[in-house]
């Protein structure tokens, strides 16, 4: 029978045919493996673009949510009462080491800083053009600044990370060994390397600038209370006519205005979801109901407009958006949900109105990832140099800087917002601390600003701030209880 | 593959040439020499022809044949008899039974053995326990069936998979059983694409004894399926038909309208001043639909002659589902066909198919039990869906579109050789392979703020996932006086790739099913993903069963297996296996006139699992792009996704066994008893590693962190017997179980603890550490309530805490309550799985009911933890506290706080008693079927999950540990269903 011959023949090749070595080794597919990248200059270019990509994340906005806001003075929980309860402990200063967005914002903090020591690390290794490597680096290390920033002033000492597989025992650092070991050197080498922002090409849009490593610096070295350093580092600013006010306060904050003059640090993002370019932090403030653009959270507390009202301050407009206002043509009817009015015996404790610092037009979710988080503003840089001029005992001097930034706030209307003329330190201190508050309500400034200046506790005392605890937020319960203590929390929680 | 299709054609050509006439027609009756009773389905061959016959209901049969052929007359369980043709009329055949033909066989790994050589522990379940279910897949029988064995029921959704579980948890990852089907192995998922209907028989392979020869993919244990195969014989054709109809096995217990606004005015007091203004949905109630259709059609025909045997099988199953838009669907087609080329020389083919179609079920469980019931579901016009905190589930459902087909198909070809009288060369091409395709579509809509979608969308994703296994072996068996040697050794190679590919769009042009394309999207928002992947395995297997006198028996088995999952350096594992056996009832000293069988059995080996994923490689990936540029262009990026270690090794799991067989009076009372023992160690599990590390929030790391070990006895202990007319049989089986982690954190350091259980709240409530059964629930103990401010000043308490809060214990006496003072509050392991079983028979009707259950595991109710919003409770909070003295039980009214913190008061007991079914059977009479000239009839009508005992308010108790280290956590899950089923079989 010939065909069994042929049977028999099929089998004993069968068996004979072994696999080879190589049979067992399988590459994952559609991906590159640790090791392996980056390697050419292309890749250099992409790992780096993989660390901006971050400060689009949802987790990096304090969570997803603008706890920041919500537990300073300017803006309250938002959405309805019944909405996002878990985050309302944070309005309260109740929260708890395990509440969700605290873990999210850390861990997704350290991704970053993952994505940034990779090019660090990785581009000294690579033949390619020097000084597009050089620039490359000095970019990821005033991001890796930038996130630790977050880190040091969130959590206060934290596991100092600068390689892509720390080790697993790792405790946490001082913020002062953070402060002096990573986030200064990387800004003071990014003020070093980086262009200015004229010095890119228009394409390159939105790469962070020796102007934004220099602001950033300012603004962490107010924490250190390092003002020399924060009154040269922003004059350096201011003199390299790079930035300037913009005229009309109300031009800053629309989508025509990204990027403007005043633009110092913005995260550019798409009117699209976050896998195409969009950012959520615009989403989640976004107004409530119709149109429907957001989730409505961190809304402007109702005392903060009832200051602004006390001034006249011109700001309050462009910076709330206040129920059937039309804005780019359309109504803002908001939600059934949230109540129009809240009282609180018999005087008015919350309105439904909306960060209006956020809105990108149109009527849907989508678009209202398009907004450009304006991170670092010229107006800071003003402000900061007042700050630093008046600590150093330069306070007339000081004053030209408020003021600048008050008579843009002024605008036309010459009846309100008089020019600051006191020579009185504190009074000048006490004095730019409001005009911050004023000028960069919902920006996520504010806590911060309390924390460092040391009014927290006046400020924030009577909405639950408890001193030597709230400075701080809780380190996330998983990292305590993953290290078995040795990761330790922040005093209170 | 050429060459592998002639034999094929072969077959064919051969099985055409069946065709013969032109003979005498011999005719005659068979019976059974010690009843005189008639035998059905005796094979009737005519010798050294392809002539078969069969006998009928009657006992009697016609048969082709010429004078001087020899007729041989085979029937199971009794010696074959042959009688040469001299005469041209037959007298009565009677046949008599044979003990030692009687002997079970049982199927193990690469083969087949007697019972009464088995060393092993393996329990085996027969075609007709399978499809004692109204389900789809077979697995679901086999609840309650076998001691050892955990199956959980965990969803009502048509075609859900039951949680599988062998002996305890194993591992903290994949505790998953493998399946090998008809040789081929496979996941345990692949025995819920065949039909129920064409299996002959499954066996769990118990010990590692049974299970070694699967090496690597054996830790979970092994489940062999035998698809029914054709015997000799003329065509026997089989038609069954059941229809069933189901409902929601009960609702849970929640809030009303009025309840609730009581509950939330007593948070808020006055925000509903007149509650009997308000409006009070059920929204359980409009979900679910009632008495829903489950349809079960199945065909076959199956026979065979002295060189071939065939089956053919063609199943429908048709399950409607409670929820609206859910389904299930499958046509599956069997064919099993073995030739014999020479007398040395077989090919066959083993070969299922199935198509199905699924509607996948809409998400809308929890949304119904949190929907606020003080909502209605319509606006004022009763057809606009009104906004609904918590969400409209009746919206939620008419949005939902989503619809899964899958095509695929498991099975081998195989040739065998017979050589040197002992020996058999085999070898197989065998196949395992799924394509399906997913479609799911949303309409544009606003319901509010959160429930709505700006532009209607649609994603549709094609997969598929083929194996190829390349199998050889050399099989020899013989007996030499005393001395029985059975023995294989063999090679294979397994070949696994996958890819899918997706696409999505939005802003479809219309929104009918004829535009549910991506074409009909707007260009813009399309989108399209494609990856795939590829694992392989090199492995030689070997066993020998070795029996002296059928007294002593010993067994050792071998498996060396290489995983491309592994880096190189930790490529290949080594998984040996050693048992013995001893039939003390054989040994001439052994008289005991009750004890007809006594067998001791040991066995010690080792087993391994490569169920991981590809996790030793840190992916780097594109698309983490940035945008930049005055027109805010995409700038691609590229870089880590997630982490991965590239040290991982096997793990392994070593088990031993003890057992004791037994049967008594003649075999009325059989038991197996045993004792087992499994040490599994360097398990592979992925866990968070600390969030410094930078692989982002919940990505996983997979290491060899853990050692686990689980011990516990088993019995299966059965009686059957006969009172005049009556027979009856209770079936006792059960398991305990005894998980401990013994050992967490090699190389990672000081971490030595895994926290799992995440509620999506911030909130973690299982933990697995040292000392304690894997996954168990942490959190703080429950002592009362905090019933005034002298209370709160007299107690230790969290910061913050009122009046009317939960009083926590303070673990460690420091007057505070804190974080250390969470501890273990429960475990989701149960201590006792059992399951018991009692039939009775009375002329041609018979009943049985079967139980299962377990004992002494806890579930945690993750449905009523704090929640994102205010959202509707279960029926336990409205005993609110309500003042000094009010309750020592339940906390004041609150929409979050310190009063939903992981703590003993969302634990609830899930131990649980059903009774999985209760069977009423009648077999049509013989005379009645004389006349309908057919073989064997039965009816029956069943009811499943009638009853179940159990504390558990949720839906059902049996809620799936999917990763062991998350514990049972209820997070309201599709219902199991009670199902009311009538059916028959007719054999032709």
């Amino acid at each position: 029978m010939h065909s069994i011959n042929k049977l028999i023949l099929f089998f004993s090749l069968a068996f004979l045919m072994s696999c080879g070595a190589d049979f067992l080794n399988q590459a994952p597919r559609a991906a590159l493996t640790q090791g392996s990248f980056p390697a050419t200059p292309e890749d250099a270019v992409f790992a780096t673009n993989a660390a901006y990509n971050s400060l689009r994340a949802w987790q990096i906005n304090t969570g997803g949510f603008p706890l920041l806001d919500m537990m300073a003075d300017d803006a309250i929980k938002g959405s309805n009462p019944g909405d996002g309860t878990a985050i309302a402990v944070y309005d309260k200063f109740e929260h708890t080491p395990t509440e969700g967005s605290t873990e999210r914002w850390y861990k997704t903090l350290y991704e970053a800083i993952r994505r940034t020591n990779l090019v660090i690390n990785e581009l000294p290794n690579i033949d390619m053009e020097i000084l597009l490597r050089e620039r490359l680096i000095a970019e990821c290390r005033f991001l890796r600044a930038y996130y630790y920033s977050q880190l040091v002033r969130g959590f206060g000492d934290v596991p100092k990370v600068i390689e892509v597989d720390p080790p697993l025992d790792l405790n946490r650092a001082p913020a002062s060994e953070i402060l002096n070991e990573i986030i200064f050197p990387d800004l003071e080498a990014a003020i070093a390397i980086l262009p200015e922002r004229s010095e890119y090409g228009s394409d390159e849009l939105g790469r962070v600038t020796k102007g934004a490593a220099g602001a950033l610096l300012s603004r962490i070295k107010l924490f250190t209370s390092d003002f020399q350093r924060v009154e040269d580092l922003t004059k350096e600013i201011i003199e390299s006519s790079e930035y300037d006010l913009v005229d009309d306060f109300e031009e800053i904050f629309t989508a025509a205005g990204e990027h403007n003059i005043e633009s110092i640090f913005e995260i550019s993002a798409k009117p699209d979801w976050f896998v195409d370019g969009g950012n959520q932090y615009g989403n989640t403030q976004g107004v409530r109901g119709s149109p429907n653009k957001g989730w409505g959270f961190c809304r402007p507390a109702y005392p903060l407009l009832a200051e602004y009202l006390s001034n006249d301050d011109p700001r309050m407009e462009p910076s709330v958006l206040f129920l059937n206002e039309i804005i780019d043509g359309i109504n803002i009817a908001g939600e059934g949900a949230t109540p129009d009015t809240i009282f609180d015996n018999g005087s008015i404790a919350e309105i439904e109105c909306y960060n209006q610092k956020v809105w990108y037009p149109g009527t849907d979710s989508r678009t209202s990832f398009g907004h450009n988080k304006r991170v670092i503003r010229y107006a800071d840089v003003l402000l900061m140099h007042a700050e630093a001029l008046n600590e150093n005992g330069k306070t007339a001097e000081a004053l030209t800087y408020l003021n600048q930034v008050r008579a843009r706030a002024r605008g036309n209307n010459a009846n309100v917002l008089p020019a600051i003329t006191s020579t009185n330190q504190e009074v000048v201190r006490d004095a730019i601390l409001l005009e911050r508050k004023f000028e960069f309500a919902l920006e996520g400034l504010r806590f911060w600003d309390l924390v460092r200046t040391g009014n927290a506790e006046e400020v924030l005392g009577p909405l639950g701030f408890r001193a030597n605890k709230n400075e701080f937020f809780p380190i996330p319960q998983s990292e305590i209880d993953i290290s078995q203590g040795r990761i330790t929390q922040n005093p209170g929680y | 593959m050429t060459n592998c299709l002639k034999p094929i054609l072969l077959i064919l050509l051969l099985f055409a040439s069946i065709v013969i006439s032109g003979q005498n027609v011999y005719s005659g009756k068979v019976l059974d020499t010690e009843t005189n009773e008639t035998l059905i389905g005796v094979n009737i061959l005519v010798k050294n022809s392809t002539q078969g016959s069969i006998s009928a209901v009657d006992g009697t049969y016609q048969i082709n044949a010429n004078q001087g052929d020899t007729l041989s007359f085979s029937y199971i369980g009794y010696q074959t008899i042959e009688l040469v043709l001299s005469a041209s009329v037959i007298n009565d055949i009677f046949l008599t039974t044979d003990a030692s033909l009687l002997e079970e066989v049982v199927v193990v790994g690469y083969g087949t053995i007697k019972k009464s050589d088995l060393t092993g522990a393996v329990a085996s379940v027969k075609s007709e326990d399978i499809l004692k279910v109204p389900a789809s897949n077979a697995m679901q029988a086999l609840q309650g069936k076998v001691s050892g064995l955990q199956i959980l029921s965990t969803s009502g959704d048509p075609g859900a998979a039951p949680v599988v579980r062998l002996r305890g948890i194993t591992t903290l990852n994949n505790n998953n059983p493998i399946a090998v089907i008809d040789g081929v192995i496979s996941d345990i998922g692949a025995v819920a694409r065949l039909n129920p209907n064409d299996i002959a028989s499954m066996e769990v392979l118990k010990d590692a004894s049974a299970i070694a020869i699967y090496g690597s993919r054996g830790a979970g244990g092994v489940i062999i399926v035998t698809t029914k195969k054709g015997t000799k014989g003329k065509p026997q054709v089989q038609v069954s038909v059941e229809t069933a109809v189901e409902s929601a096995n009960g609702k849970i217990d929640v809030m009303d309208g009025r309840e609730f606004a009581t509950y939330i005015n007593g948070v808020t007091p006055g925000t509903y001043n007149n509650l009997d203004l308000l409006s009070d949905t059920d929204w359980q109630d409009l979900i679910f639909e009632k008495n829903q259709p489950i349809t079960n059609a199945n065909f076959s025909v199956s026979g065979g002659s002295e060189t071939s045997d065939y089956y053919f099988g063609l199943g429908y199953f048709n399950q409607v589902g409670i929820l609206p838009k859910s389904g299930l669907e499958r046509y599956s087609a069997k064919i099993n066909s073995g030739y014999n080329l020479t007398d040395n020389i077989k090919i066959g083919i083993d070969l299922s198919l199935f198509l199905t179609d699924k509607d996948n079920a809409p998400g809308v469980i929890n949304t119904a039990l949190r929907a606020w019931p003080i909502d209605v579901p319509y606006q004022e016009d009763g057809e606009t869906y009104a906004e609904v905190n918590g969400g409209n589930p009746l919206a939620a459902i008419d949005f939902t579109n989503s619809n899964t087909r899958a095509f695929g198909g498991i099975g081998n070809l195989y040739a065998s050789i017979d050589f040197l009288n002992y020996f058999t060369f085999k070898s197989s091409v065998q196949l395992d392979m799924i394509e399906s395709k997913s479609k799911s579509f949303s309409p544009q809509y606003f319901v509010g703020p959160l429930q709505a979608n700006d532009l209607s969308d649609l994603s549709y994703s094609t997969s598929n996932n083929n194996t190829v296994i390349f199998e050889n072996t050399v099989a020899f068996n013989n007996e030499f006086g005393k001395h029985g040697f059975n023995a294989i050794v063999g090679y294979s190679t397994q070949d696994t790739r996958n890819e899918f590919l997706s696409g999505s769009t939005e802003g479809l042009l219309r929104e009918d099913e004829l535009f549910w394309y991506i074409n009909a999207g707007q260009a813009d928002f399309a989108n399209v993903s494609n990856s795939g992947g590829r694992n392989t395995l090199i492995s030689y297997l070997g066993r020998v069963n070795y029996s002296y006198d059928s007294r002593y028996l010993f067994t050792t088995s071998f498996r060396r297996d290489g995983s491309s999952r592994f880096g190189e350096n930790n490529r290949y594992g080594n998984f040996p296996s050693f048992a013995v056996g001893w039939n003390v009832s054989n040994e001439s000293f052994f008289s005991n006139e009750k004890i007809n069988r006594l067998k001791l059995r040991g066995s010690w080996g080792i087993v391994g699992n490569e169920k991981i994923g590809n996790g030793q490689f840190a992916l780097i990936v594109p698309g983490v792009n940035a945008v930049f540029g005055e027109n805010e262009a995409i700038n691609p990026g590229v870089t880590f996704q997630g982490g991965g270690n590239p040290n991982i090794k096997w793990e392994e799991t070593v088990q031993t066994n003890f057992g004791i067989d037994l049967g008594v009076w003649d075999d009325k009372l059989t038991a197996e008893l045993d004792y087992y023992i499994k040490n599994t160690n360097d398990i592979l599990v992925s866990l968070e590693p600390i969030g410094y590390t930078g692989i982002g929030s919940f990505q996983t790391i997979v290491f060899n962190a853990a050692n686990v070990t689980n011990s516990g006895f088993e019995w299966n202990v059965n009686y059957r017997d006969k009172i005049g007319q009556f027979t009856y049989g209770v079936g006792v089986l059960g398991t305990t179980i005894k998980n401990e982690v013994t050992n967490i954190g090699q190389g990672l350091g000081a971490d030595s603890l895994i926290v799992g259980g995440d509620l999506g709240n911030g909130q973690q409530v299982a933990r697995t550490a040292v000392g304690s059964p894997i996954g168990f629930f942490y959190g703080y103990e429950v002592i009362g309530v905090l019933q005034n401010q002298a209370d709160i000043e007299s107690s230790p308490t969290l910061f913050g805490q009122n009046p009317g809060d939960l009083k926590y214990r303070d673990v460690n006496n420091d007057g505070v309550i804190n974080a250390l003072d969470r501890t273990i509050i429960g475990k989701s392991i149960p201590d006792l799985i059992f399951g018991f079983n009692l039939n009775i028979g009375y002329q041609n009707f018979s009943i049985s009911a079967d139980f299962q259950g377990q004992l002494g595991n806890d579930i945690y109710n993750g449905k009523q933890v704090i929640r994102f919003t205010t959202l509707n409770y279960e029926d336990k909070f409205n005993d609110f506290w309500s003042g000094d003295g009010s309750t020592n039980d339940d906390p004041r009214p609150s929409l979050g706080g310190n009063n939903f913190l992981p703590s003993s008061y969302y634990i609830e007991d899930g131990s649980f008693l059903r009774l999985r079914t209760l069977t009423l059977n009648y077999s049509l009479d013989n005379r009645l079927l004389k006349r309908l000239k057919l073989a064997s009839t039965n009816i029956y009508l069943r009811a499943t999950n009638l009853f179940t005992a159990t504390k558990f308010t949720g839906y059902s108790p049996e809620i799936g540990i999917g990763n062991a280290t998350n514990g049972a956590i209820d997070r309201g899950v599709y219902p199991i269903t009670k199902a009311f089923s009538a059916g028959f079989n007719v054999n032709f």
